[in-house]
């Protein structure tokens, strides 16, 4: 339909489409206003004061040391579920990772298998949110910590797989084809060409996912697990709102600090 | 220390930048032993270890349980009825994810030229005033307040102030949303060629113009891509905020699983890989047309 204009490329068609995707988003949008169910009103019957309350406490939580000690524990909680679940999502990410960057398998139709095997399996564990993973192992096998450090690391495994996967496939491919040309098998080709080319964003991604991983793990304490996620459902049942608020600014500040700890790394790392 | 490359990579670099590298992956090291041995040693263990044929053995039951092995009830995902009930809750977790989508991308649109250093702060800002640098700063505030804070947590601070339903979830979506696109954005903008904003400037464009026929057109399409990303991460966590604010797939799936009703729990899971999958699709169909 286009094809008959080839004299001027890219730019009645990049118009063309921008037209289409804002008609798409607005009428998307609009559509999904009518899944609401204005009958009863937006608020609750209360609902506007404890939009006061709630703001209150976020500029004035709740400083005793006691809870200061609560929530040092509990900080601590998360952050142990954080790291050792990005443990186990790097057990899972990188084998997988390396298998469904297809450049290990030496047939063709080898690697067709090896590729969709692992690109599903990874496909599955991400698609999973980590909270469905956690309630799942929960009703499984009990609340055991390794119920959190596992709905973490899966989910987060099959991120970080898919990513690897990519980064091993994207690197330069004419240094690679130096080193087998001068005779290296392909797996040094991997280990000494491919793996040393993707590792800065490799190691780069996975700072980054830390601080996701914090979050995620903040969150998972909610089915019953502990950390800071179980102390602000606590707090919320005793509708204490200033205790919900110190949580809730410790959580910010670990999330700060690791988001600038991992931004000075992944600085220092970029080409 | 620092003349000792830790692999091949860091060769040729100059020291500073390898210790602190190789400081922080020590860090991460001496952090994952420390955190494997407080969860092996340092707690109590529920009944029994993890490490154990009892765990084995609930796990198994589980996974039947879910398959319906060994009920005398026709499980719920082979029962039209249920599929269609569950199938009006995937809509409606659909239209709450789109909601969010659209809400964080209109917050992170009206704001994030305002948290570019460049635009409010460098090179394109129409005055050098600490009042310009201060709306930055207090913008990137606000984005990384919202941002730290889990969907999950605002969904349960919502629920004690909107009626339940899609809202509370949606907003709860859109806050966490609203501050990573709009950090994101920022840092397109800032990443951008200045030059046709500098040359519109000198012509005599004002600070708007410059923003709406320079910036605006070269960072969309950016943005729209962001925005789609960000979309298949709202999708997975449609389920969670509703686990709390009443809204989709997520209240019934925390009702069959206290219920124990769990063919329902498959059927329900179904639905949301189907959702997840189908999202992921049109997401990318979408980014492709928006390149």
């Amino acid at each position: 339909m286009r094809s008959e204009t080839p004299a001027s490329p890219g730019r009645p068609r990049a118009i063309e489409s921008r037209r289409a995707i804002t008609l798409i988003l607005l009428g998307a949008f609009a559509l999904s206003l009518l899944g609401i169910d204005w009958t009863d009103g937006v608020f609750k019957p209360r609902g506007v004061s404890a939009i006061g309350e709630t703001l209150g406490a976020f500029v004035r939580p709740d400083l005793s040391p006691d809870l200061l000690g609560t929530a040092a524990a509990a900080a601590w909680q998360t952050a142990v579920y954080a790291v050792a679940g990005l443990t186990v999502a790097l057990l899972i990410g990188i084998p997988l990772g390396v298998i469904a960057s297809g450049t290990l398998a030496r047939s063709r139709a080898g690697t067709v298998t090896q590729v969709g095997v692992a690109r599903g399996t990874l496909a599955f564990f991400r698609a999973i949110h980590e909270l469905v993973w956690a309630l799942l192992f929960v009703a499984a096998i009990g609340l055991s910590p390794m119920a959190a450090v596992l709905a973490l690391g899966i989910p987060y495994g099959g991120i970080l797989g898919r990513i690897y996967s990519e980064l091993l496939q994207d690197v330069p491919q004419a240094p690679l084809d130096a080193l087998r040309r001068s005779g290296a098998s392909e797996w040094r080709v991997f280990l000494f060409g491919r793996l040393p080319m993707a590792l800065p964003d490799m190691v780069s991604y996975t700072f980054y996912r830390l601080e996701c991983g914090i979050r995620s793990a903040a969150v998972l304490g909610w089915v019953g697990l502990g950390g800071l996620g179980f102390q602000v459902q606590i707090a919320l049942a005793d509708l204490a709102y200033s205790r919900v608020w110190t949580f809730l600014w410790v959580l910010v500040a670990m999330v700060v600090l690791v988001d600038l700890w991992s931004s000075q790394v992944r600085r220092r790392l970029a080409p | 220390m620092s003349s000792t490359p830790t692999s091949a990579y860091t060769t040729g670099r100059t020291p500073p930048r390898l210790t602190f590298l190789s400081g922080s992956v020590l860090v991460m090291v001496v952090l994952i032993l420390t955190s494997w041995t407080y969860l092996i040693f340092g707690q109590s263990w529920p009944s029994h270890g993890f490490f154990s044929g009892e765990t084995v053995s609930r796990a198994s039951s589980f996974l039947g349980d879910l398959a319906g092995v060994g009920r005398e009830t026709t499980p719920a995902y082979l029962e039209g009825e249920a599929w269609a009930e569950a199938g009006r809750l995937a809509l409606s977790t659909l239209a709450m994810s789109v909601l969010a989508a659209g809400l964080a991308a209109v917050g992170a649109l009206l704001t994030f030229m305002f948290a570019a250093r460049n635009v409010m702060a460098g090179e394109l800002a129409p005055y050098r005033s600490p009042f310009w640098t201060a709306w930055l700063g207090i913008v990137r505030l606000f984005y990384a307040l919202s941002r730290s804070v889990p969907e999950l947590i605002w969904a349960m601070l919502l629920v004690f102030i909107f009626a339940p339903g899609i809202i509370p979830g949606a907003l709860a979506l859109a806050i966490h949303n609203f501050g990573i696109l709009g950090k994101l954005s920022a840092e397109v903008v800032e990443g951008l060629d200045t030059r046709p904003a500098r040359a519109l400037r000198t012509s005599g464009a004002g600070w708007f113009q410059v923003i709406a026929y320079a910036i605006l057109p070269a960072a969309l399409p950016r943005f729209i891509t962001y925005l789609f990303y960000r979309w298949e991460v709202i999708i997975r966590t449609t389920i969670v905020v509703g686990l709390v604010a009443a809204g989709g797939l997520g209240m019934e799936f925390r009702i069959a699983l206290s219920h124990f009703h769990y063919t329902t729990v498959t059927l329900l899971l179904i639905w949301y890989l189907l959702l997840v999958l189908g999202v992921d699709l049109v997401s990318a169909a979408m980014r492709r047309l928006a390149r």
